[in-house]
């Protein structure tokens, strides 16, 4: 058996732990799922439609099992999602802290092998308090009628989940210093990451909603669940509509299934985190990523984007409740599908930004790193440091992911332009000339800055300039909207991401019948914007440079 | 055993560890002596691989540290300086999950926590949790978890920090023995007679650099004011301190109390010298009581370095 599994077995399950866990986890699971259960079997009341009286129906074991098994479900995620993942996240970083993680650092085992150590026996305790969920899902299962292969599926992916969530945690846990922090830290990430983001793909981004059991559970339990128990509930309606969006997934011009899109997502994330493990177990000091892996990660998402927006922009049918909604048919105004289109964009280009984003911080040197390359070559006597190395400039790689997501946006565009969805008033060089400038400005001075200070100095100026600029106008516009329209869209264009859109409803002034004096303002914030973005990549690269021949 | 070469470490702008070299011989106990601050840590955090040098080599025989830091990790055992323990574990269990991490049969496991144990003095422990464990309880419990492997070279970070009188000197028979045995020890401390003793080679470091290394006695005696005269006499005499003065091999008066006429002055001279500073002083109608000559301890060489007075500064 793995140490450190064995390890986490020691120390979470002495006789004390098995008598209280288990005779909480078994109080707590009796009463939700008796109390759903027996809720669930109850006969509803419901209107005789030819006496116009209420009737009371019969009472349904089946029914039940079926109500039991969702609220049985929900117990074991807070088990082994909820609980689970905050331990493994706690005690990760307590080790680091108190020098734990040392020892096991040097230890000769495989870091894979310490990987699963920690995020199979840490959380020893809360897989042990799901034990006792399992008599009675079996219950639940055999009352209730629920077919093992949509059974199987659920778990399959349930389990996939979970070994996602913890080892998120475990990465959170080697990053963030403070242990308590880092439980509530790796919590909300795992909200953030898994339950929130999700939220886009009901935007038309529907890879997003694949971070999840959800659509598993909404597409081969729910119309289970519903083919009885939930008939003569009110909520109807809104339930068909997501089990039915769920029965397959939109990609490129395919449809693939809930669960395999499911386990494809999350394995690529769990090969992501994996990566990032491995690497910080090999050595705290190197960066999360190598450029190589950055790479390869980068293009991914990048496909996953083109392959789940392609029906948008092709036949202008977006896939999630409110990509229904965005959708060119449902539209029948030019100006309402126009705007749809606009917002989509801004959802493309705001994601693939902050994943470069992230990229940069991860993947470019700061100083330290960097004079750790200049005195490594000068050691081995090579003329430069190694391109793929992680202490060389990062730019190349930067320009390169740059690349990947214009050509990504390009065929976006190509197909809009060809589709008969959509009415563009531009050509295809118009509309991607200024997302080109805006894109490559941005990430040339980002990488400098990024290679210039530390974390603190890196964060602190895309803090000051993105974020500061944008409050302000903010502020402004609530108070002195009308007057100073003209400065509240150049303090917007300071940031790059208002660029792209403000570009869009600039090309489609005449559609979206903006006023031609609004559009003159736009068109000047634009150029304001790539001004300063100009300036800034040309003044931190020069003094990127001046350091580093220093 | 351990050659350390040319070895930079920095953090950020900060410069822990500047062009430090240094070897270890095989079976032998080298000592890192230095103020807070001064890059032991540091340096023994890098060679047991847990940081990565900005620049230089570390070597472990025929290993690289840098670039087969697996097989480094195989021969190294290393200990901090605060002892961090598994608190929810036995100390057995914690002995034995390392024995299991680095790959032990059951039987072998088994038989080497069992030694470990008893080199340590914890065999009557064996069950107890260690966070039930007193500080200097959890330093011998890590200790047995650092021999449980067999590593030939250990990495002791203040091992003596949080043990008793008694437990120190056991600490230290046990060390010499596992030197004897062929282990090769690298240990720092602040508490310099530790080392004085156990070592047969320390290194003074300060600022992240190597100030002086070597045998305690090749340092002592490469050191010129390396004696000292302790002098009593039956009452203060101006005399005296004009006498000290004039002498040239003689240095840096110090009062040693504060209610007799004892003092203590450095002597840079021969041995053969010291007969007739004392027939002088008689001479000169100093009523000496008392007169002794120690040689200078690493102690007193270590507050010089410290306070930057060093001739090994100048140097």
């Amino acid at each position: 058996m793995n140490p450190l599994i064995l390890k986490g077995i020691r120390e979470n399950l002495r006789p004390k732990h098995l008598i209280a866990a288990g005779l909480f986890s078994l109080i707590v699971c009796s009463t939700v799922y008796l109390t759903s259960y027996l809720e669930g079997s109850e006969g509803k009341y419901s209107k005789d439609p030819q006496t116009k009286e209420w009737v009371k129906g019969e009472s349904s074991p089946v029914n039940g099992a079926r109500n039991a098994f969702t609220f049985l479900l929900a117990l074991q995620g807070f088990y082994l999602m909820f609980l689970g993942t905050g331990r493994v996240a706690s005690i990760t970083a307590e080790e680091r802290e108190s020098g734990l993680l040392d020892y096991q650092r040097m230890t000769p085992m495989n870091p894979l092998s310490k990987i699963i150590g920690y995020i199979f026996g840490i959380p020893a305790r809360e897989y042990y308090m799901f034990l006792f969920t399992l008599p009675f899902l079996g219950h639940a299962i055999l009352v209730g009628k629920l077919p093992w292969g949509n059974i199987i599926q659920l778990y399959s992916v349930f389990f996939c989940s979970v070994i996602l969530y913890h080892l998120t945690a475990h990465a959170v846990g080697l990053v963030v210093p403070k242990p308590r922090a880092a439980s509530w830290v790796s919590r909300i990430v795992v909200l953030g990451l898994y339950v929130v983001l999700p939220g886009l793909g009901q935007a038309g981004i529907s890879f997003l909603s694949f971070l999840t059991i959800l659509p598993t559970y909404f597409g081969k339990i729910l119309p289970i669940i519903r083919e009885e128990g939930y008939q003569k509930r009110g909520h109807f309606d809104y339930e068909a509509r997501i089990a039915d969006f769920w029965k397959d997934v939109p990609f490129f011009d395919f449809a693939i299934s809930p669960t395999t899109f499911t386990f494809l997502m999350q394995g690529l994330l769990i090969l992501i985190l994996l990566i990032t493990g491995y690497r910080k177990w090999r050595n705290q000091a190197l960066p999360a990523l190598s450029k190589s892996s950055a790479l390869f990660i980068y293009s991914i998402f990048q496909f996953l984007l083109l392959g789940c927006l392609w029906t948008f922009f092709d036949k202008g049918e977006a896939s999630g409740l409110i990509g229904q909604e965005l959708s060119a048919n449902e539209f029948s105004g030019k100006e309402e599908k126009i705007l749809g289109l606009i917002l989509v964009i801004g959802i493309f280009f705001s994601l693939s930004f902050l994943f470069i984003l992230c990229l940069i911080n991860i993947c470019c040197p700061d100083r330290h790193l960097y004079l750790k390359g200049i005195q490594r070559i000068a050691k081995f006597n090579l003329a430069r440091i190694p391109r793929i190395a992680d202490e060389s400039s990062g730019l190349g790689l930067m320009l390169i992911l740059t690349a990947i997501t214009l050509f990504t946006y390009s065929v976006l565009i190509k197909l809009a332009l060809h589709s008969d969805a959509w009415v563009l008033n531009s050509s295809f060089l118009s509309l991607c000339l200024i997302p080109t400038i805006t894109l490559l400005l941005a990430v040339i001075y980002l990488q400098a800055s990024r290679e210039i200070w530390f974390n603190l100095g890196f964060w602190g100026f895309v803090g000051l300039l993105w974020i500061t600029p944008l409050l302000a106008s903010l502020v402004l516009g609530v108070g002195w909207g009308e007057e100073n329209i003209g400065l509240i869209l150049k303090l917007l264009a300071i940031n790059p991401l208002s660029i792209i859109p403000m570009h869009w409803v600039y090309e489609h002034a005449e559609i979206v019948k903006l006023p031609q004096e609004i559009a003159q303002n736009i068109n000047s914030a634009i150029q304001f914007g790539l001004l300063i973005a100009g300036i800034f990549a040309i003044l931190l690269q020069s003094r990127l440079y001046f350091i580093r021949k220093k | 055993m351990i050659q350390v070469q040319d070895l930079k470490i920095h953090y950020g702008d900060f410069v822990a560890v500047d062009n430090l070299s240094f070897s270890v011989k095989p079976g032998s106990v080298f000592g890192l002596i230095g103020p807070n601050g001064a890059g032991k840590t540091t340096t023994i955090k890098a060679i047991a691989t847990l940081i990565e040098p900005t620049y230089g080599e570390i070597m472990l025989g025929e290993t690289s540290v840098l670039h087969q830091p697996e097989q480094a990790r195989r021969m190294l055992g290393y200990m901090p300086d605060f002892p961090p323990v598994y608190d929810d574990l036995r100390v057995e269990e914690f002995c034995d999950l390392f024995a299991h991490a680095y790959g032990q049969s059951v039987a072998e496991r088994k038989e080497k926590v069992e030694k470990a144990l008893a080199q340590t003095e914890l065999t009557t422990k064996r069950r107890e949790l260690c966070k039930s464990l007193s500080r200097g309880m959890k330093q011998r419990a890590l200790l047995a978890k650092t021999l449980v492997h067999d590593p030939s070279v250990m990495l002791l970070d203040e091992p003596g920090a949080n043990l008793d009188p008694k437990a120190r000197i056991d600490m230290r028979k046990l060390l010499r023995k596992l030197a004897d045995q062929g282990k090769t020890i690298l240990v720092s401390s602040h508490v310099l007679t530790e080392l004085q003793d156990l070592c047969d080679e320390i290194g003074i470091m300060r600022d992240g650099k190597m100030v002086v290394s070597g045998s305690i006695e090749e340092i002592t005696q490469r050191k010129k004011s390396s004696r000292k005269l302790e002098i009593e006499l039956l009452e203060e005499s101006h005399q005296f301190t004009e006498f000290v003065e004039q002498w040239p091999t003689l240095s840096e008066l110090k009062k040693t109390h504060d209610t007799k006429a004892q003092f203590e002055i450095s002597h840079s001279g021969g041995r053969e010298e010291i007969p007739g500073i004392l027939s002088q002083m008689i001479e000169h109608g100093l009523k000496v009581t008392s007169f002794t000559t120690r040689k200078s301890k690493v102690e007193d060489l270590f507050l010089e370095i410290e306070s930057g007075s060093s001739e090994f500064d100048q140097n």
